[in-house]
C-alpha cells in the first residue's frame, strides 16, 4: 500500500464534513455486531417467541401470529399451487392456470386422443395394407407453425411477468438484507437499525405446542409489513442457499460473494412457510423460512420491541450531498 | 482387428478416416479449452457488460458532468466471510447522489482479533443491470488491506453513476443502487483450520 | 426412404471363417468386435441400473413417511454404530448425487450410446465394424475405473460423513469448501473418465458414420438410428470437455488454492454453474436423441410404413442438438441473472418445443395409415410417445422464467426430468432392448412377459412420478430427505409406484433369463416386411463379422 499517498489521504479526509453523523446513528452502528454470527453458538437462547429480544426501549412485542391452516403452507394431499398473497405472485399463478395448464393439459389429450384414434383404426386387422405415405409438405408445414403460434402467445404473458418481477424496489421500499448460513437464516433491518438477528428450525415438539407445521416453523420470524413494498437484499456467507416462500411466489438464491436483490409486496397479514432451496449440505432440509406479515401498525410495534426506528434513521441521507468532493483513502482513526 | 474393419476400404478412404478422427479429436480439445478460456471470457464480459451487477472503474479524471435534478439513491451493504474476525460496516446505509457527480462515502473496518489480519473486499451492485453504470474511481476493493490488532480504519471509496443510465431503458426503474462489500481474509489466521 | 438389399452374398459366404470368435479372454476382456463391446455395456448398464435404481428404492422407501425412518440404520450399517443424525442426513446426500451420476453416465448413456450404438450403428449404415475398435474397447474399459471411483468414493470421508453428498451438479462451494475429504475428489475423477470414454466414443462413431458407410448409403439415406447418434456423437465432442474443463478447476480449486469458483476470493461460483448447465443442458439431448432414434425405428417397422417426413425427423435431431446449446442458463433462473437474460433463455428454450413437436406428430403421421402390431416393442415405443409428449410439456412450463421461479428446484422439476428420462429415455432403451433382443441374442423374448413387464413398469412409473407434480406444484423442494406432514399424502402414493415398478422390472430379468436360456430361435428378420434397416439382413445373431463384402444399397423409387 502507497503509505504516503494515504496519509495524504488521511489529512485531506480530516477536512471533510462528515461529522454529520446523528448520534442516534452512531449508537445505532455500534450495537450492530458483525455481520456474520460465526458459528452455531451465535444462536440465540430458544425463544418460541420474538419477545425475548433485546429491547432498548420498553416496547412489546406484539404477540406471535398464529398460522392459518392451507394459508401460506402446503395443505395435506395438495394438487396446486398454493394461494398467493403478492401481485406478481398472482399474476405468475394466473399465467399458469388459465394458460399454461389448460394448453399443456390439451396439448396431451390431444397426442392421447391421437394415438388411440390410431392404434383403433389402423390396427393390423383393421387395415392390414399400410399406405406409403411418407410425405405431406401441407401437414408439416402446419405442426410447425401451429407450436410456434402457441409459443407466442406463451411468451408474450410470459415475458412480462418476468419484467413485472424484476421491477427495482422504489427508493423508499423496506429494505431487508438476508443472509444464508449452514444452516440457518439470518435477517437484518439495515434502515430500522435492527441488527442481524437469526432464524432456526423450531423443535418437532415445539412447532406442535405452537400449532406450527413441523419442520416449516422457526423460532424468530421474519416480520414483514403488508402492503408496501419491500426489497429483500440476499447473500450466502458459507455456500449457496436459496430463499424460498411458494406463497409469494418467490425464489431467490443466496450466493457467497454477491449480494442478489429483488422486491416483493405482501397483500394479506399471515403466516407465510417456506424451505431453503438449494442443496446446502446435510441440514439443507432443516433451515425453513417463516414470514410473519402484519399491518403497518403493528409492524412498527414489533421494529420498536427490537430497539429499532420503523421510520429509519433521519441522519443518512443528509448526510451525503456534502460528501462528494473530497478524494480520499483509508484513514486512521 | 483394428486393421480388419478398416482393411474393408481402400487406402483414400483410410486416409480420410484418420482426417475425420483428428478434425473431431480437435473439436474436442478445442471445447476443452474453450472451458477453460470461459474464466478469463467470463471475467471479461462481466467487466464490459456489468452482468452480474460487476461494476466499472475509472481514472480519476473522467470528464463525466453531473446532470441538474437528477438523482440516485445508493445504498452500501457490508459483509465479512465467515470466520473472519473483522468489524466491518458502511458508515451510511443510504446516500442520495446527483447522477455523473463524484461521490464520496465510507466504511468502517475494525481487526477484533489480536493478530494482523490482511483482507481484501469483492463486490457487486444491484439491480444487476446497474453495474455498467456504477463507476468507482478509489476503493479500498482495488487492494488489499492489513488491520493490526484492534485497528480500526476508516475506508473511502469514490464513485459516481454514469450519466447514461438515464438513456437505458432496462433501469428505468431503477432509483437505487445498492453496492455491497464482503471482506475476507487473504491469508487465513492460525485460528481457521 | 428407401428399401434396402443388401448384397445377399455378402455375409452368407464363407460363413466359418466369418464367425470365428476368439477364446473367452481374449473375447471379452481384449474386446475389439463393435457386436461384443456392445453387449458388454449393455450388460454394464444393466448393472449400473441395479445398483442406481436400487438407490432410489432406498430414497423411496425413506420418504415414503415423515420422519427419518431408515437413514440412521442406514448410515450405522454404513459408518458403524455411533453415527449420529448428521451422518444420516450426509448419507441421504450421498444416495442422490450417486442416483444422479449412475443414471446419467453408467446407465443411460452406457446403455443407449455404447450399447445399442455399437451394436447397431456399424450394421446399420453396412460396415464391418468401428473406425477404431481398440479404442472402443478403451472407451469401454474406462468405465470399469470410473464406476469403480464413484462407488469407491462413499466409503471415504466426504465432509459430514462418507461419500460425496453435493448433488449430482457438484456445485461450487458445496463440492469445493463445503465438502472436505477425498470422496468428492474421487467423484470428479470417476466423472473426468466417464467422460474420457464418451469422447473416445464419440470420436469413433462421428469417423464411422462419416467413412465407413455402405456403398450408396448417403447421408440421407441412413437409418434415423444412426442420424441420431450422430447428432448425439457432436453433443459429446462439445459438451464433455467444457465438463471436463469446469470439474478440473473444481479439483485444482479443492486441492491446489486456485479460485475460480470462490465467490469470496475473486471467482465466480455462477461459473461453475454456467459451465456445467453449458454441458447439462446438452446432455439431456445426449440421453433422450439417441431414444427418438430407436423409436423411430420401431414405429415405422410396427406400421410398416416408411418414416414420414424423414429429413424433417433427422434436421429436427440436428435442430434441438443446436439449440440444445444455447438454453443451459434455464437450469439457473434463481440465482440473481439479470431481466435479459432470464428473458432470452425464456424465449430460446420454448423453441426447442418446436423441433421435439414435429418428431412427435411425425411419429404419429408415421402411423397413420399404417397396419400397426403391437409387439413388446411397438407398445414401449407408444408409451414413450406419450410420457415423453407428458414430459416436453411441463418442460414448456418450467420454460417460462417468472412461472419457474415457485418451481425451481422443487419435485416438480423431478417430476419433469424423470417423465423425458425415466419415462422416456429408459422406455426408449426397453423399447431398443425388445426390438434387438433377437437380433443381438438369437432368441425370441416372451411376447407375454414382455406385455406385462411394459404394463406393470408403465403404471408403476405413473404412479411413481406423476404425484411429484403435485408436490413440487404444492412446493415441495427437491433433496430433502424429511418434510412436513402435508406432503405425506403423495409421497405414500409415489412410494407405492416404485414398488410396483419394481415389479415390472424383475418381470424383465425374469423375460431375460427364460428367453435366453428357453427363448424361440429367432429368424434373420422376426419383425416381417416393416423392419428394413440392414441389420435384419443378416442372421440372428449376425456372424461375428458381417459385411467382409460391403452390401450396396440401391434407391428405392418412392424417395
Amino acid at each position: 500500500m502507497n503509505i504516503v499517498k494515504s496519509l495524504l489521504a488521511a489529512g485531506l479526509l480530516a477536512l471533510v464534513p462528515a461529522v454529520a453523523i446523528t448520534q442516534q446513528a452512531i449508537a445505532q452502528d455500534a450495537a450492530a455486531p458483525v455481520a456474520a454470527p460465526a458459528e452455531s453458538a451465535a444462536v440465540p437462547a430458544d425463544s418460541a417467541a420474538n419477545a425475548a429480544a433485546p429491547a432498548a426501549e420498553t416496547v412489546a412485542a406484539p404477540e406471535r401470529m398464529k398460522p392459518t391452516p392451507g394459508i401460506g403452507m402446503p395443505q395435506p394431499g395438495e394438487y396446486k399451487i398454493q394461494e398467493q398473497f403478492s401481485p406478481t405472485g398472482r399474476q405468475a399463478l394466473w399465467m399458469h392456470n388459465n394458460l399454461l395448464l389448460p394448453v399443456i393439459t390439451v396439448i396431451s389429450l390431444f397426442v392421447l386422443g391421437l394415438m388411440l384414434f390410431i392404434m383403433v383404426r389402423f390396427r393390423r386387422a383393421a387395415n392390414p395394407n399400410p399406405s406409403k405415405t411418407s410425405h405431406n409438405t401441407l401437414i408439416e408445414i402446419i405442426w410447425t407453425v401451429v407450436p410456434v403460434l402457441i409459443l407466442v402467445v406463451i411468451a408474450v404473458p410470459s415475458i412480462s411477468l418476468i419484467a413485472e418481477q424484476y421491477k427495482p424496489a422504489p427508493k423508499d421500499a423496506l429494505t431487508v438484507k438476508i443472509t444464508g448460513y449452514q444452516w440457518y437464516w439470518g435477517y437484518e433491518f439495515p434502515d430500522q437499525g435492527i441488527p442481524e438477528y437469526v432464524s432456526n428450525i423450531l423443535p418437532p415438539e415445539k412447532a406442535l405446542e405452537n400449532g406450527e407445521p413441523n419442520l416449516l416453523a422457526v423460532d424468530n420470524r421474519l416480520v414483514l409489513p403488508v402492503g408496501r413494498p419491500i426489497k429483500l437484499i440476499i447473500t450466502g456467507a458459507d455456500v449457496i442457499h436459496s430463499f424460498a416462500v411458494p406463497a409469494l411466489w418467490f425464489k431467490l438464491d443466496a450466493v457467497p460473494g454477491r449480494l442478489n436483490e429483488r422486491a416483493i409486496m405482501i397483500e394479506k397479514p399471515g403466516v407465510y412457510y417456506g424451505q431453503c432451496s438449494e442443496l446446502c449440505g446435510i441440514k439443507h432440509g432443516f433451515m425453513p423460512i417463516a414470514i410473519e406479515a402484519r399491518p403497518e401498525a403493528e409492524w412498527e410495534q414489533w421494529v420498536r420491541s427490537q430497539g429499532g426506528d420503523p421510520k429509519g434513521k433521519a441522519g443518512a441521507a443528509a448526510a451525503t450531498t456534502a460528501a462528494a468532493p473530497a478524494p480520499a483513502a483509508p484513514a486512521k482513526i | 482387428m483394428a486393421q480388419s474393419a478398416v482393411a474393408a476400404f481402400d487406402s483414400p478412404v483410410q486416409a480420410k478416416i484418420r482426417r475425420t478422427a483428428i478434425m473431431a479429436l480437435s473439436i474436442a480439445l478445442g471445447a476443452f479449452g474453450l472451458g477453460f478460456a470461459s474464466v478469463p471470457l467470463y471475467r471479461y464480459f462481466c467487466q464490459v457488460t456489468g452482468f452480474g451487477g460487476t461494476t466499472q472503474r475509472a481514472e480519476a479524471d473522467t470528464g463525466v458532468k453531473p446532470v441538474p435534478g437528477k438523482t440516485m439513491s445508493v445504498r452500501f451493504d457490508s459483509n465479512v466471510a465467515s470466520g473472519m474476525p473483522w468489524q466491518f460496516r458502511p458508515e451510511h446505509t443510504t446516500q442520495t447522489v446527483q447522477i455523473g457527480a463524484r461521490s464520496f462515502t465510507t466504511f468502517i473496518a475494525k481487526n477484533m482479533s489480536d493478530k494482523p489480519i490482511t483482507g481484501s473486499a469483492v463486490f457487486n451492485v444491484t439491480p444487476t443491470q446497474s453495474g455498467a453504470y456504477f463507476t468507482k474511481i478509489q476503493c479500498f476493493c482495488f487492494t488489499e488491506q492489513t488491520l493490526q490488532p484492534g485497528q480500526e480504519v476508516r475506508m473511502p471509496v469514490i464513485y459516481y453513476v454514469d450519466p447514461k443510465i438515464l438513456d437505458d431503458p432496462d433501469n428505468k426503474d431503477t432509483q437505487q443502487i445498492t453496492l455491497s462489500y464482503t471482506f475476507n481474509p487473504v491469508e487465513p489466521s492460525e485460528k481457521r483450520s | 426412404m428407401t428399401t434396402i438389399a443388401a448384397d445377399a452374398h455378402g455375409h452368407a459366404h464363407d460363413h466359418h471363417d466369418a464367425d470365428h470368435k476368439p477364446a473367452f479372454f481374449a473375447r471379452w476382456f481384449m474386446s475389439t468386435n463393435h457386436k461384443d463391446i456392445g453387449t458388454l455395456y449393455l450388460i454394464f448398464a444393466i448393472i449400473a441400473g441395479i445398483i442406481g435404481g436400487g438407490i432410489s428404492g432406498l430414497m423411496r422407501a425413506e420418504l415414503a413417511q415423515p420422519g427419518i425412518q431408515y437413514l440412521q440404520t442406514w448410515a450405522q450399517m454404513m459408518e458403524g454404530p455411533d453415527a449420529d443424525i448428521t451422518k444420516a442426513y450426509h448419507l441421504w446426500n450421498v444416495l442422490i448425487t450417486a442416483h444422479g451420476l449412475i443414471m446419467v453416465f453408467f446407465m443411460v448413456m452406457p446403455a443407449i450410446i455404447g450399447g445399442f450404438g455399437n451394436w447397431f450403428v456399424p450394421i446399420m449404415i453396412g460396415a464391418p465394424d468401428m473406425a477404431f475398435p481398440r479404442m472402443n474397447n478403451i472407451s469401454f474399459w474406462l468405465l470399469i475405473p470410473a464406476f469403480l471411483l464413484l462407488l469407491g468414493s462413499t466409503f471415504v470421508p466426504g465432509g459430514a460423513g462418507n461419500g460425496a453428498g453435493t448433488g449430482w451438479t457438484v456445485y461450487a462451494p458445496l463440492s469445493t469448501s463445503g465438502s472436505p475429504g477425498p470422496a468428492v475428489d474421487m467423484a470428479i475423477l470417476s466423472l473426468h473418465l466417464a467422460g474420457a470414454s464418451s469422447i473416445l466414443g464419440a470420436i469413433n462413431f462421428i469417423t464411422t458414420i462419416f467413412n465407413m458407410r455402405a456403398p450408396g448409403m448417403t447421408l440421407h439415406k441412413m437409418p434415423l438410428f444412426v442420424w441420431s447418434v450422430l447428432v448425439t456423437a457432436f453433443l459429446l465432442l462439445l459438451a464433455l470437455p467444457v465438463l471436463a474443463a469446469a470439474i478440473t478447476m473444481l479439483l485444482t480449486d479443492r486441492n491446489f488454492g486456485t479460485v475460480f469458483y470462490d465467490g469470496l476470493k475473486g471467482g465466480d461460483p455462477e461459473l461453475y454453474q454456467h459451465l456445467f448447465w453449458f454441458f447439462g443442458h446438452p446432455e439431456v439431448y445426449i440421453m433422450i436423441l439417441p431414444g427418438f432414434g430407436i423409436v423411430s425405428q420401431i414405429v415405422s417397422t410396427f406400421s410398416r410404413k416408411p418414416v414420414f417426413g424423414y429429413l424433417g425427423m433427422a434436421y429436427a435431431m440436428v435442430a434441438i442438438g443446436v439449440v440444445g446449446f444455447v438454453v443451459w442458463a434455464h437450469h439457473m433462473y434463481t440465482t440473481g441473472m439479470s431481466v435479459n437474460v432470464k428473458m432470452y433463455f425464456t424465449a430460446a428454450t420454448m423453441v426447442i418445443a418446436v423441433p421435439t413437436g414435429v418428431k412427435i406428430f411425425s411419429w404419429i403421421a408415421t402411423m397413420w395409415g399404417g397396419s400397426l402390431s403391437f409387439k413388446t416393442p411397438m407398445v414401449w415405443a407408444l408409451g414413450f410417445i406419450f410420457m415423453f409428449t407428458v414430459g416436453g410439456v411441463t418442460g414448456v412450463v418450467l420454460a417460462n422464467g417468472g412461472v419457474d421461479d415457485v418451481m425451481h428446484d422443487t419435485y416438480y422439476v423431478v417430476a419433469h426430468f424423470h417423465y423425458v428420462l425415466s419415462l422416456g429415455a429408459v422406455f426408449s432403451l426397453f423399447a431398443g432392448f425388445y426390438y434387438w433382443f433377437p437380433k443381438m441374442t438369437g432368441r425370441m423374448y416372451s411376447e407375454v412377459l414382455g406385455q406385462l413387464h411394459f404394463w406393470i413398469f408403465f403404471i408403476g412409473v405413473n404412479v411413481l412420478f406423476f404425484p411429484m407434480h403435485f408436490l413440487g406444484l404444492s412446493g415441495m423442494p427437491r433433496r430433502y430427505p424429511d418434510y412436513p406432514e402435508a406432503f405425506a399424502y403423495w409421497n405414500k402414493i409415489a412410494s407405492h409406484g416404485y414398488e410396483i415398478m419394481s415389479v415390472g422390472v424383475l418381470i424383465w430379468f425374469v423375460n431375460i433369463i427364460w428367453s435366453l436360456t428357453a427363448g424361440r430361435k429367432a429368424e434373420g428378420n422376426p419383425w416381417g416386411d416393416g423392419a428394413t434397416t440392414l441389420e435384419w439382413t443378416l442372421s440372428s445373431p449376425p456372424p461375428y463379422h458381417q459385411f467382409e463384402t460391403l452390401p450396396v444399397i440401391e434407391d428405392s423409387a418412392h424417395h
